[in-house]
């Protein structure tokens, strides 16, 4: 499309607004805005996530608290950075105009102090006005500890970085000594004393470290192990399900049911469930699945365990088949899709040859619409996998006692509760008493989870591309 | 294409399995479809009962001599009444078998009782007054046991306070009136009491009083009264005490004293007229009562606090009930029933001012009524007969009227929309407005579709016309790829980081607003000077060109966003929300909702538009530049008009995913219930109150059945914004091929 037909010559700011090109900035203004956003997300959550595993400088910080005259030494990592308005600034620190002076806008830093245990909180906003000293110690130790969150301290002996010793005594800055016990250590370092290989080692050590570690301190540090079990087991029960009731479905609204206003009818309405809320089907879910068919279940085989419910309780099966049912329109006209795909001329050839109906499509149609299929599956994976408002209501919990597989009879426990990526976030994120703490895993959790589902779009996304160029061949011979 | 199976010779067995193919995916396919179908149908079958009448049905009437009743009461199971009366003392009766045995309290055979009542705060605990003038206190247990696999109820009346009888100085026995409050903690009584002066009130406190224990000293005080006193009733928590003064009770006055430490205080009064002196009944939690008058009116009076001061006040009149001789309530829910002399019985609801049902029994002389505390069952006793009616009245507290009108609720000063579904004990009422929930609802997707529908619109309209196709070919799955996001992810930037940055920087993301477009005008302007060359290049990659001023542009906006605070809002942009504009501001507001909700809106709208302006046919376009319109002119006034249809059913699906967002809205608001269209407060969505309060309701409750009646009404917007949608789509395919 070119873009605009006006003379050059004519300069005017109205011949301008007449030729309609301030409206054409304009509107690709909003494309830009949309763009924007996307990258800047994204931008937000990659950086966030990621930067927290790196081992950053702790510093110890000699400052003068600007309501008070003393000096205190602090010693941590800085976590954040930002500028803020006078008027916060007085809110914050309880100031008068008089003491504060002139200046529009303060910087500040949020310090990461740890030893929550003698200072009552983690962190702390220091104003760079009032920081007279700041050094990197060469001998302050950064301690993971299995409770109360991490230790910082200055240590005189030399301990290795790794996670194997018998306990440690850290001087704290401010005077006095912190001892850690050896079994409270998940693993400590120095790192102002670390080269770069040391931090790389640290860094992808600790990117591992969180994928394959259980939760510790109401979610709010260590890995997401069992968030990623549950998300990617309950995946995979749903397109077991889902696969071959949405192909049935897709097969008898396209190669068996009569056409007519009927089936049009049905396949607007089986489009339009792809639009029904979430919620509903968490609410469907409860109600028929967990508390009729499962209730039901209850008291024909598990009688004896009445009335603690067995699968008249949210769990994993209930989950599994209500994003089933939520992904099932996704598949269904998917499906649909690759079945108009099939030429004609090939059913027709095949029927010709003698075969009966079912053969046909079983052995020519089916294996044509073969790709349209797995791209329907793919993005319904891609959206259960990010759904969390239904799995609330169905079987989702904070934290399960156990993984629902193990070796115990019948190995894979349909009946048990589960964790999930997505619920982690909001569960962490909202429900948990020190958020500033638990960011870190958060944004670490989050970038997981977009991550999962943007490959896994893509994936279909590129898939579909190279199906369509293959068929344009089929279809137009 | 059956024809062609015939051609060859198929064998039987494949013939078998092509038919057996077809039976089953059939079979599957309509199965699979009807499943899909009985998601709504399940919906509306759980809602329907909140929907059905109440019903009364009579029972079996069983023989019954008993005189001078003073008082009877229902166990938990309905299975078995107390009865408490002048002669025999005390009866338990089995309701299923209608015998009956004495609960054993009399000491002295000689002695009569002249009251008995139950004591308020608690349940199946009665307190009894003796013609010595010994008030003693008893609690009803009914122990199961299994004997030989036979359930057993070994029903007893067990003495509290070690059987301490308190003996009341200058005790008129026969006019005596009392009321006795008991929380397990505190034992309040309140009774008349005689004086060479006139008459008084005496209050008797026991703090600390523990039921196995022997009841320490009170603190004693009394207060004057001018009138005879009629009744007493304790108020909720024991920190009120209605009386009914006044030589007639038709002529009388409800007053309204505080209980406190020091004793009463009179708060106010207020004259009323009550038919019979059981025609006067305190509601479940005892904060309102019900009133028959000699006329028939029925009314609620509920305590209110008006200035300083707490008064009972008519907040509620009811269809009439002639007569009425009892009005009895349901310990537990605010529904009550009245019994004339007729034998006209009325089953009434207070939340909801609704008469449920209306039933003739045979007349009688009244001696009691009450309700099982689980108001399945009414047991009345007349002429010797006891007789049992089975009431069904599972959700009284929901009608059409409570669900969407204002309604006036206990201790509130005016009819409110209120929703709060759930509350500590069942003394206060659930109050099941949906309107705040409604127009949270449409508030959240307001606010969205206002950020989102300029935005994806726009863009839809640039890419598919304006934009260079190789740019095209990135940015309409780019943005699409968007719409897989998420939105717990969304959810959780808003309410976390985008909800504190905006806290901050107020007057900076709202000058970004105002700035934005003339800040791209500007640079559309500038880049005209540009030579001829460069200017063309323009052409399809404006998006490209404007990314980087546009981020400049937001960074100067938060570098001068500190400066505006000071020059426009005082230095405190909320301050001066609050004072000058009078908005409140809550940190996770509409703003918030709007601008996340907005982007997960975004992708939606602007692939369905995008396509509608895409799909234009060329020789329209063609045809308008040939006349002579330049592009814009081509767009306005051909391809836009065309499309417009397109662009509508975009935003319609648009609309529908606002509505039913819930992620988004729970992380990035509140929650609260509030009916303010202030950008910077909160709401609760529809969406977002299934999910915060369906894994606490109780199964089959009204709560839970409202909670799938709001799923329903979501799953019937959505599906009808939807389908309008698609119809919408559809008209407009046929019509670009007619084209």
């Amino acid at each position: 499309m070119s873009g605009r037909a006006i003379q050059t010559s004519a300069s005017s700011v109205g011949s301008w607004f007449r030729s309609g090109d301030p409206w054409i900035w304009l509107t690709a203004s909003a494309v830009a805005i949309a763009l924007l956003a996307m990258l800047g997300l994204m931008a937000l959550i990659g950086v966030r996530a990621l930067a927290n595993f790196w081992p950053s400088d702790v510093v110890q910080i000699t400052y003068t608290d600007p309501s008070q005259r003393s000096a205190t030494v602090y010693l941590g990592e800085v976590v954040e950075r930002e500028t803020i308005a006078r008027s916060q600034y007085m809110e914050a620190t309880g100031l008068t105009v008089a003491d504060v002076g002139d200046a529009a806008t303060f910087d500040r830093l949020l310090l990461k102090t740890g030893n929550r245990r003698i200072a009552g909180a983690d962190f702390i906003w220091l104003y760079e006005r009032n920081i007279s000293a700041l050094t990197r110690p060469v001998d302050a130790v950064v301690v993971e500890r299995r409770e109360w969150g991490n230790a910082y301290g200055l240590s005189d002996s030399t301990p290795q970085n790794g996670s194997s010793l018998d306990g440690l005594v850290l001087w704290l800055p401010a005077g006095g000594q912190l001892p850690v016990a050896a079994t409270d250590v998940v693993r400590f370092w120095q790192p102002n004393a670390m080269t770069l290989t040391d931090k790389l080692t640290h860094y992808f050590g600790g990117i591992a470290r969180f994928l394959t570690e259980y939760p510790r301190e109401a979610n709010t540090e260590g890995g997401v192990y069992p968030a990623i079990f549950g998300t990617v087991l309950m995946v995979m029960i749903m397109s077991v399900l889902v696969t071959p009731f949405g192909v049935l479905a897709a097969l008898y609204l396209h190669e068996y049911a009569k056409p007519g206003p009927i089936v049009r009818f049905t396949r607007i309405a089986v489009n339009n469930l792809a639009g029904v809320p979430s919620i509903v089907y968490g609410v469907f879910g409860l109600g028929f699945f967990v508390y009729v068919i499962g209730g039901s279940i209850d008291q024909l085989f598990f009688d004896d365990r009445l009335p603690a419910p067995t699968f008249g309780t949210p769990g994993l099966l209930w989950a599994s088949l209500t994003l089933a049912l939520l992904t099932l329109p996704v598949v269904v006209v998917s499906t649909e899709e690759g079945l108009s795909r099939a030429p004609r001329a090939l059913r027709e050839g095949s029927l010709a040859l003698g075969a009966t109906k079912a053969e046909t499509l079983w052995r020519v149609v089916l294996p044509v619409a073969s790709p349209s299929i797995l791209t329907g599956i793919i993005l319904a994976v891609a959206r259960a996998a990010g759904e969390v408002a239904p799995l609330m209501l169905v079987g989702v919990v904070k934290l399960a006692p156990a993984l629902p597989v193990d070796g115990e009879f019948p190995f894979v426990h349909l009946e048990r509760k589960f964790m999930h990526l997505g619920f982690h976030i909001y569960d962490v994120g909202f429900q948990s008493p020190n958020i500033e703490a638990a960011k870190p895993v958060l944004f670490a959790t989050a970038l997981l989870l977009v991550s999962i589902v943007l490959i896994l779009n893509l994936s279909a996304y590129a898939l579909r591309a190279r199906l369509e160029r293959r068929y344009r061949g089929v279809q137009q011979s | 294409m059956a024809g062609l199976q015939t051609a060859g010779a198929i064998s039987v067995r494949r013939g078998l399995v092509d038919r057996g193919a077809s039976v089953a995916v059939t079979i599957g396919g309509f199965g699979v479809i009807s499943a899909i179908l009985l998601l709504f149908a399940y919906l509306v079958w759980v809602t329907i009962p909140l929907f059905l009448p109440a019903s009364i049905t009579p029972g079996k009437t069983l023989p019954m001599a008993a005189q001078d009743v003073l008082f009877a009461d229902v166990n938990d199971t309905a299975e078995w009444l107390l009865v408490l009366d002048a002669k025999r003392r005390a009866m338990f009766v089995d309701l299923a078998t209608g015998t009956s045995w004495s609960a054993g309290i009399a000491d002295n055979p000689n002695e009569q009782m002249v009251a008995a009542q139950p004591l308020s705060g608690s349940l199946q605990r009665y307190a009894i007054l003796d013609s010595q003038g010994a008030l003693r206190f008893y609690q009803a247990r009914y122990p199961v046991s299994f004997v030989d696999g036979d359930r057993r109820i070994d029903a007893r009346l067990a003495p509290l306070f070690e059987g301490d009888a308190l003996l009341s100085p200058g005790l008129d026995v026969g006019g005596f009136v009392f009321d006795a409050y008991f929380d397990g903690d505190r034992l309040l009584i309140a009774n008349s009491v005689a004086t060479d002066s006139g008459r008084e009130i005496s209050l008797r406190r026991y703090s600390d009083a523990d039921p196995d224990f022997s009841l320490e000293q009170p603190t004693q005080s009394s207060i004057a009264l001018d009138k005879p006193l009629l009744r007493l009733l304790f108020g909720p928590q024991g920190r009120w005490l209605y009386g009914l003064v006044g030589e007639r009770s038709d002529a009388a006055e409800l007053v309204v004293w505080s209980v406190s430490r020091t004793g009463l205080t009179e708060q106010s009064r207020l004259a009323v007229s009550v038919s019979t002196l059981t025609s006067i009944t305190p509601l479940a939690g005892r904060q309102s009562v019900i009133v028959a008058s000699p006329g028939g009116e029925l009314a609620q009076y509920s305590l209110l606090r008006s200035g300083s001061r707490f008064q009972m006040r008519k907040i509620r009149e009811f269809a009439p009930a002639p007569e009425t001789n009892i009005v009895i309530a349901e310990s537990r829910r605010k529904s009550f029933a009245t019994l004339s002399a007729s034998g006209e019985l009325s089953l009434y609801h207070a939340t909801s001012g609704q008469r449920l049902e209306q039933l003739q029994i045979p007349a009688g002389v009244w001696q009691f009524a009450a309700f099982s505390p689980r108001a399945d069952r009414l047991v009345l006793l007349a002429n010797s007969q006891l007789r049992l009616l089975d009431v069904a009245n599972p959700h009284p507290e929901v009608s059409l009227r409570t669900l969407w009108q204002r309604v006036w609720y206990e201790g509130y000063d005016e009819p409110v929309f209120t929703w709060q579904s759930s509350s500590a004990d069942n003394d206060i009422e659930p109050k099941f407005s949906l309107t705040p929930l409604l127009f949270g609802t449409l508030k959240a997707a307001a606010y969205a579709l206002l950020f989102a529908v300029p935005i994806a619109v726009m863009a839809a309209i640039y890419t598919a016309f304006f934009m260079a196709p190789a740019l095209r070919s990135v940015v309409k799955p780019g943005i699409e790829l968007l719409a897989a996001l998420p939105t717990v992810i969304l959810g959780f930037l808003a309410g976390l980081w985008l909800a504190p940055l905006i806290e901050r920087n107020l007057s900076a993301v709202l000058s970004i607003a105002v700035v934005l477009p003339p800040g791209v005008l500007l640079l559309g302007a500038l880049w005209r000077l540009l030579p001829t060359r460069l200017y063309r290049l323009a052409r399809g990659w404006h998006v490209l060109i404007l990314m980087l001023p546009i981020v400049l542009l937001v960074v100067v906006a938060f570098a001068v966003g500190p400066v505006l605070e000071i020059q426009f809002f005082g230095g405190n942009s909320k301050v001066w929300l609050r004072e000058v504009a009078g908005l409140d501001y809550d940190q996770r507001n509409a703003l918030v909702v709007g601008l996340a909700m907005g982007l997960a809106v975004i992708p939606t709208i602007f692939t369905i538009a995008e396509d509608a302006v895409y799909q234009v046919p060329d020789h329209l376009r063609s045809g308008a530049l040939a006349l002579g319109a330049n592009h814009w002119q081509t767009l306005t006034r051909v391809v836009i008009l065309t499309a417009s249809p397109g662009i509508f059913s975009a935003i319609m699906v648009g609309m529908g995913r606002a509505v039913g967002e819930t992620m988004i809205v729970l992380m990035a608001t509140g929650n609260t219930p509030i009916m303010e269209l202030n950008i910077f407060e909160g709401m609760r969505t529809f969406a977002a109150n299934i999910a915060v309060e369906l894994p606490e309701s109780e199964i089959n409750s009204s709560h839970f059945r409202l909670l799938f009646l709001t799923a329903a009404v979501l799953f019937v917007i959505t599906f009808a914004f939807n389908t309008i949608a698609e119809l919408v789509r559809a008209r407009l395919r046929t019509k670009y091929g007619n084209l």
